[in-house]
């Protein structure tokens, strides 16, 4: 039976020699984290305890929400709290408006994909700027991320290098070399960062003891963008709240490694209070269904996700299909749960993305058993016309009467034509227990 | 009802797990911190230099840098700096800073992260010159970044930030470029 997912998947399949190549760059990254992973002796003890430090947060929650918001004000920042994506979009209108900004600059926020936010604003003759050069690629050419840490990885040099041609960002033509491309995005930003009125970062990480924002890039771009304007907004999903620096150390120590193979990123920066005396900093804790799955007794783990990506760079079937297979603005593992917790009628056809390997649930730092999880999907949400054969066969295979009659003139059924009774199914003419071996 | 009530009341879950102790994590630690630091620092592609005791700190970076022009630094020490980001009318003034020279506080053998607090007015130097030096005491090397965590201060700027290596992306193509949107390159001159 196909699915949506397997239908783009075969589309994606198409370019034989590009699959190749994104099968392997992401098994070098998955490689990156094994060799991240085995330098540490520590590493499965680091597991264990970020696991267990999510469990203990998730499950008070609450409590360290309070916390975090209460020294987040003492540090003079503005928080807000967003019960949904519409609301979380019209507080960051409204401190823009109220500051008069027309041009804000942003680094990376999976969250605010998630709510929409750029082109709510846009509609609201608002300017975001994109400083993540992934980001800024998508946002120029019009596309949304293919994955959550490396975004633009669909496309090659020569895509981005025709693109900023297109833009002027680029000098001349024919230049496709990616330091090249990456000196001209540095340019062309530069002047971004230097104009905007607000900058806006999204978190990693925060910290309910001192009520900081943590955020961790490898361009510097989110400290860019906060460090010019006056105006700061932060975005944070409620499930991003953890204790203390001490925890904060294991997560750091584990999102990096896990995520691309390195030991760090270059930059882990904390934000405390506004830039300036005359400046402002808010924070905004959004919900947006995330309370909701805190109370899904199966599924609620699935908020411990830090969102290093590790999931998908290992998944077989995400290295050979591509994010734009999945329909939910997450891919790979992680996305066919999340895709299920936002919306299961319209993702369920995700849950064919998985061989059911498990090779996602062995890396993931916190320990989420993201295979085990779409096992339990595919049980709670079998597809209308599987439903239905499971009802009618558990009808027929209970009773033996009904089994004999129903078998013996199942071969009836072959006159349908197809798409009734597809070309290569027919039922034979006898019940199948009394079929001889070389006659199925 | 404001959302603030609404979401903290649909947090309450009828879970209870205890937070882990973290005081036993095995946690890597090596014969020789500075040994380590200076490998990771040229592993993430930064450059580390020991100035000398005794020898002067603008000599050591005029030889290491000896096109900069635009020098930013508020540190009474860097008499070369023609910039300070403590007097800049704004943040934008310091573009087309060519070095900026910040101090570090504690440097992280594993990883090569140096902690950089915010001690001046605009922190935009630490990002926006092409160049960063950080200068950073010998002695201020710890092991992990478990250690790391318990030394650092947010000060009254509120703003400190881990850097590790100059700025980075593999964006286009997973090829690896420095200098993405902040410093080109990192210096680390260890002080005596």
């Amino acid at each position: 039976m196909s699915t949506q997912h397997s239908k783009k998947a075969a589309a994606f399949l198409k370019n034989q020699e590009y699959t190749a190549w994104h099968d392997a760059t992401f098994w070098g990254v998955r490689v990156g984290r094994d060799n991240m992973a085995m330098g540490l002796e520590e590493w499965e003890q680091l597991r264990q305890k970020a696991s267990e430090i999510k469990l203990h947060t998730l499950s008070h929650l609450d409590k360290y929400l309070e916390q975090f918001a209460g020294n987040a004000a003492k540090n003079g920042v503005k928080v807000h709290w967003a019960a949904d994506a519409d609301e979380f979009n019209s507080i960051v209108l409204d401190i823009l408006t109220g500051s008069g900004v027309k041009k804000m600059v942003k680094s990376k926020s999976m969250l605010t994909e998630e709510c929409g936010m750029n082109p709510y604003l846009e509609a609201h003759g608002i300017e975001v700027v994109e400083t993540d050069l992934g980001e800024r690629i998508l946002q120029l050419k019009g596309q949304a991320p293919s994955h959550i840490v490396m975004p633009a990885i669909h496309l090659s040099h020569h895509d981005v290098g025709e693109l900023f041609e297109q833009k002027g960002i680029s000098e001349g033509k024919g230049n496709h070399d990616p330091t090249y491309l990456t000196y001209r995005a540095r340019l062309s930003l530069r002047k971004e960062f230097l104009s905007a009125g607000a900058g806006m970062t999204g978190a990693n990480f925060g910290i309910a003891s001192t009520g900081e924002i943590v955020v961790c890039t490898n361009e510097g771009n989110a400290d860019m963008s906060t460090s010019i304007p006056k105006l700061q907004i932060s975005a944070i999903g409620l499930e991003k709240i953890i204790p203390d620096y001490d925890s904060l150390a294991v997560f750091q120590r584990m999102l990096c490694r896990s995520g691309t193979g390195q030991p760090t990123t270059s930059y882990t920066s904390f934000f405390r209070k506004a830039r300036c005396a005359d400046g402002e900093f808010h924070i905004i804790l959004v919900d947006n269904g995330r309370t909701q799955w805190l109370q899904n007794p199966a599924h609620w783990e699935l908020l411990k996700c830090i969102r290093c990506g590790s999931c998908m760079n290992t998944c077989p079937v995400y290295r050979r299909s591509g994010g734009y297979s999945y329909s939910y603005f997450i891919p790979g593992p992680i996305g066919i749960n999340l895709g299920m917790l936002r919306s299961p009628e319209e993702h369920q056809g995700n849950l064919s993305a998985c061989t059911l390997c498990g090779s996602c649930q062995c890396v993931c730092p916190v320990k989420i058993d993201l295979a085990d999880q779409i096992y339990a999907w595919r049980q709670e949400w079998p597809a209308a016309g599987k439903k239905l054969i499971c009802s009618v066969m558990n009808a027929v295979y209970k009773n033996e009467g009904i089994y004999r009659n129903f078998t013996g003139i199942a071969h009836l059924a072959n006159i349908l034509p197809a798409p009734w009774l597809p070309f290569y199914l027919r039922f034979p003419r006898k019940p199948f227990h009394s079929l001889a071996h070389d006659e199925l | 009802m404001s959302s603030k009530e609404e979401i903290l009341g649909k947090c309450r879950t009828q879970q209870d797990y205890p937070m882990p102790r973290l005081d036993d994590i095995a946690a890597v630690k090596y014969p020789d911190p500075l040994t380590q630091f200076v490998a990771m620092s040229a592993a993430v592609g930064g450059k580390v230099v020991e100035l000398q005791p005794g020898k002067d700190i603008n000599h050591l970076l005029r030889s290491l840098f000896p096109e900069a022009v635009n020098i930013a630094s508020n540190l009474p020490e860097i008499s070369l700096a023609n910039r300070n980001p403590d007097t800049v009318g704004s943040a934008a003034e310091l573009d087309g800073t060519d070095l900026g020279v910040v101090r570090g506080e504690i440097g992280v053998a594993e990883n090569g992260c140096i902690w950089v607090p915010q001690t001046m007015k605009e922190r935009a130097v630490c990002f926006i010159s092409e160049n960063l030096v950080i200068l950073l005491p010998k002695e201020a090397i710890v092991n992990n970044m478990h250690e790391a965590m318990k030394r650092i201060r947010v000060g009254d700027y509120g703003y400190g930030c881990f850097i590790s290596g100059p700025s980075t992306t593999a964006d286009i193509a997973q090829v690896l470029v420095m200098g993405a949107q902040a410093a080109r390159s990192l210096t680390v001159v260890l002080l005596p």
